[in-house]
């Protein structure tokens, strides 16, 4: 659960006559991820091997199917009921091929063609607009012998107005109404060169006469006609195209998927090396599967195969293949978004997927969302089961969304924003609770309260203890990598530990410890006895220290956390020494969203309550839609934040602390068929 | 407890410490959104590591918010 899967590194060496038999057994076990051979520095008898030629036409045939489903526009997430059998597949499979895409070719290319043609009447239309307004044929745009023409816009008008006729007034001057500023001009030849300097004093642009003859009005009539026509016609194409797709969509699908597996297989050889007679896979096979794969091997082929174990090299770059249960995978996900981990090092997945969604839950941490969460992250895993990434999300949600119910129960009293009960010593201000909207006494206490000073410096304390243990497991961890690796900072990360403590400590003490009142149940019981005088007084016994307490525990703590981080890491750790501090202090983030969420949702209760509360059941009934939707509103914002920073305080804090990843994924030999089966 | 005119002195930086720390993430957010952004268009894969990379900054607010916290407890 904490390392990945064990690997071992296998060579599989047989007679070139067992190649084609030995891939397909390889391509069924999936389990065995084949190490690519490179040429370099190697014997020179081996060669790469070639692909199994019988199949050369296929790689066309996939090219083929898969432009006739981009074509058609074909979901390749979907989920289809049956699953067809390779031999329903491979009859007539050519001549299938061949009918599919002469059927799609010709329409899609009719259809490309009718789209270009929209196209340019769209834009012939959009040209002519500026004209509809002025009853002049085309024809008559061009100079004539004594007229020019100028047609454009000017962008100062007025100014142009006011000059043209001091120039001449041999002139006529016609104004677009459907464009602004454009103006057609016919002038006398003579004035041409001063007319244009004016015109472009105003800031004259030309416009291209649009080609063709007669009145525009008539033009864009005949266009229009002629765009309804076209889209007539590409709305049967779409119709035929749709039935082309229901009759033949599933056939696509799976036809595809089988001959991409037959070039993969065909492909295969490229990565073994290879003499005249024989062939060699270098592959990695998961150490409990090797007997299971060495026996199917063996029995297929009557022993006809050399299979040898060899020893994994430091050197080797050892795919990796994570192994938690069934519960933890899909919170691999967020690993694999980060990082894949290597080979060598703790797999942190199991940890993540306790505490990424025990933070969140803290965030929220209210009966009422946690409910909300979990009904939308079953509502998520039902609809969205086809698409990994949502089917995880509505996991991480569901998960989280226990932890907020369980925090929103037993620490903060809080329903959607309201608590049970209301603080016990409110200052005149109205605080609404469940117990007095209902005038009952609902029996569950809020051991914090978000919107009070004081709730708010006992969440701060509780971010920093959980800061502090988040942050010790993740140096514990970074000891437990490091140890084979480096001594030296593996004891480095011990000393960040201590230094690490001392800081908990002095911010506690600066606290007056907060949460102090938590313990005092714990004076009355049996640990008492033990716990004051051997653990809470040594560590809590302080100095002044200008007007600040220090803990003893702090110095003591810091020098030699210090003494360990200089010997070990020399001066540089001084810089991870202070990175540890601000890392602690970046844990309030838990109490900082928790408040805010918390302060959003009180602040619109009481908006949305105070207009339920009106009397007027108008407003009345406003004020529940207006409260829904803020609520929602409140639901989306918190989950997202909480989510981001629940995600960045493993990112950043936690895995800087011993997470190195950059590994390579395990990618077995095979194919994850959705469209077709072997039975 | 201090003097009323210490207190609201005392609420006036809380204030500005969590209002200035907030620009300064704001600003910070900014630059790494606008090649968050980019990254991403070039790539899809670069979105959840374009996100993470975007709520870095907000550590800079916490610090704000710590000392206002801080300094309020005066008050309070």
């Amino acid at each position: 659960m904490f390392r990945p899967e064990k690997l071992s590194r296998t060579v599989i060496i047989g007679s070139k006559d067992y190649l084609e038999r030995t891939i397909e057994l390889l391509h069924e076990l999936e389990i065995v991820d084949i190490i690519e051979y490179s040429a370099k520095g190697l014997d020179p008898d081996f060669k790469i091997g070639k692909p199994i030629v019988k199949s050369s036409g296929a790689s066309d045939q996939v090219l083929t199917l898969r432009s006739s489903a981009k074509l058609l526009d074909l979901d390749e997430e979907k989920h289809v009921d049956k699953k067809m059998t390779i031999d329903e597949i491979t009859k007539d499979l050519d001549g299938k091929i061949q009918t599919l895409e002469k059927e799609i070719i010709s329409v899609t290319q009719e259809k490309t063609t009718l789209d270009e043609q929209l196209f340019a009447i769209d834009d012939q239309i959009a040209r002519l607009i500026p004209f509809s307004s002025i009853s002049i044929p085309l024809e008559n745009y061009f100079d004539h012998a004594y007229i020019t023409v100028f047609v454009g816009s000017v962008q100062n008008l007025k100014k142009f107005e006011k000059i043209l006729p001091s120039i001449t007034d041999e002139y006529e001057l016609f104004y677009s109404s459907d464009a602004e500023n454009v103006v057609v001009l016919f002038v006398s030849k003579s004035f041409r060169e001063t007319v244009f300097q004016t015109l472009t004093d105003c800031q004259y642009t030309e416009i291209k006469i649009p080609s063709g003859t007669g009145l525009p009005v008539n033009l864009i009539e005949q266009l229009e006609n002629d765009r309804s026509r076209i889209h007539d016609r590409l709305e049967t194409i779409s119709k035929n195209l749709e039935k082309v797709r229901r009759k033949h969509g599933e056939f696509i699908l799976a036809a595809e998927e089988y001959l991409s597996i037959e070039v993969q297989k065909a492909e295969a050889p490229i990565k073994f090396a290879t003499t005249t007679h024989s062939f060699i896979i270098d592959c990695w096979i998961p150490t409990k599967n090797v007997e299971h794969v060495k026996k199917t091997l063996e029995d297929e082929t009557n022993n006809a195969l050399y299979i040898e174990t060899l020893e994994i090299k430091s050197e080797d770059d050892v795919p990796v293949l994570l192994d938690n249960p069934k519960s933890v995978k899909p919170f691999e996900f967020l690993l694999d978004l980060y990082s894949t981990p290597t080979y060598h090092e703790i797999d942190p997945s199991f940890i993540l997927s306790l505490i990424f969604p025990l933070f969140f839950g803290f965030m929220i941490g209210d009966l009422g969302y946690g409910l909300l969460l979990i009904i939308f992250g079953y509502i998520f895993i039902k609809k969205l089961k086809d698409n990994e990434g949502w089917y995880n999300i509505g996991r991480y949600i569901i998960v989280a969304g226990i932890f907020a119910s369980i925090f929103g129960l037993f620490l903060f009293g809080d329903f959607l924003g309201l608590p049970f009960q209301s603080p016990p010593h409110e200052t005149g201000q109205v605080i609404y609770s469940w117990s007095s909207l209902f005038s009952t006494n609902i029996p569950i206490q809020s051991l914090i309260h978000k919107t009070e000073t004081s709730g708010i410096t006992q969440l701060l304390v509780l971010s920093i203890i959980a800061g502090f243990l988040h942050l010790s497991l993740g140096l514990i961890i970074g000891m437990i990598n490091e140890r084979k690796h480096s001594i030296k900072h593996a004891f480095g990360k011990l000393g960040l530990l201590f230094v690490l403590t001392a800081f908990t400590l002095l911010i506690f003490v600066m606290a007056k410890w907060t949460i102090s009142q938590w313990l005092v149940p714990l004076k009355t019981s049996a640990v008492a006895s033990f716990l004051w005088p051997y653990f809470i007084t040594p560590l809590s016994t302080s100095f002044m220290f200008s007007g600040l307490f220090i803990p003893y525990a702090t110095v003591i703590f810091g020098l030699i956390g210090l003494l360990i981080i200089l010997v070990s890491l020399g001066g540089l750790g001084l810089i991870e020494m202070l990175e540890i501090a601000g890392h602690l202090m970046s844990y309030t983030r838990l109490a900082a969203i928790g408040v805010a969420k918390g302060a959003l949702a009180f602040a619109f209760n009481v908006i949305g309550i105070g207009l339920i509360l009106n009397g007027n059941i108008i407003i009345g009934i406003i004020g529940v839609v207006v409260l829904v939707i803020l609520q929602l509103l409140v639901l989306a914002l918190g989950s997202l934040s909480s989510g981001i920073q629940a995600l960045r305080l493993h990112y950043v804090e936690f895995f800087m602390k011993f997470y190195k990843g950059g590994g390579k994924k395990f990618e077995p030999f095979g194919y994850k068929r959705r469209y077709t089966t072997t039975q | 407890m201090v003097a009323a005119e210490a207190e609201g002195l005392i609420a006036i930086a809380a204030g500005l410490s969590i209002g200035i720390s907030a620009i300064a993430t704001a600003w910070a957010q900014k630059e790494i959104g606008t090649a968050a952004v980019g990254a991403t268009a070039e790539n899809d894969k670069m979105f959840g590591r374009g996100l993470m990379y975007m709520v870095i900054p907000e550590t800079i607010v916490l610090f704000g918010l710590v000392i206002a916290f801080m300094l309020l407890s005066k008050i309070t």
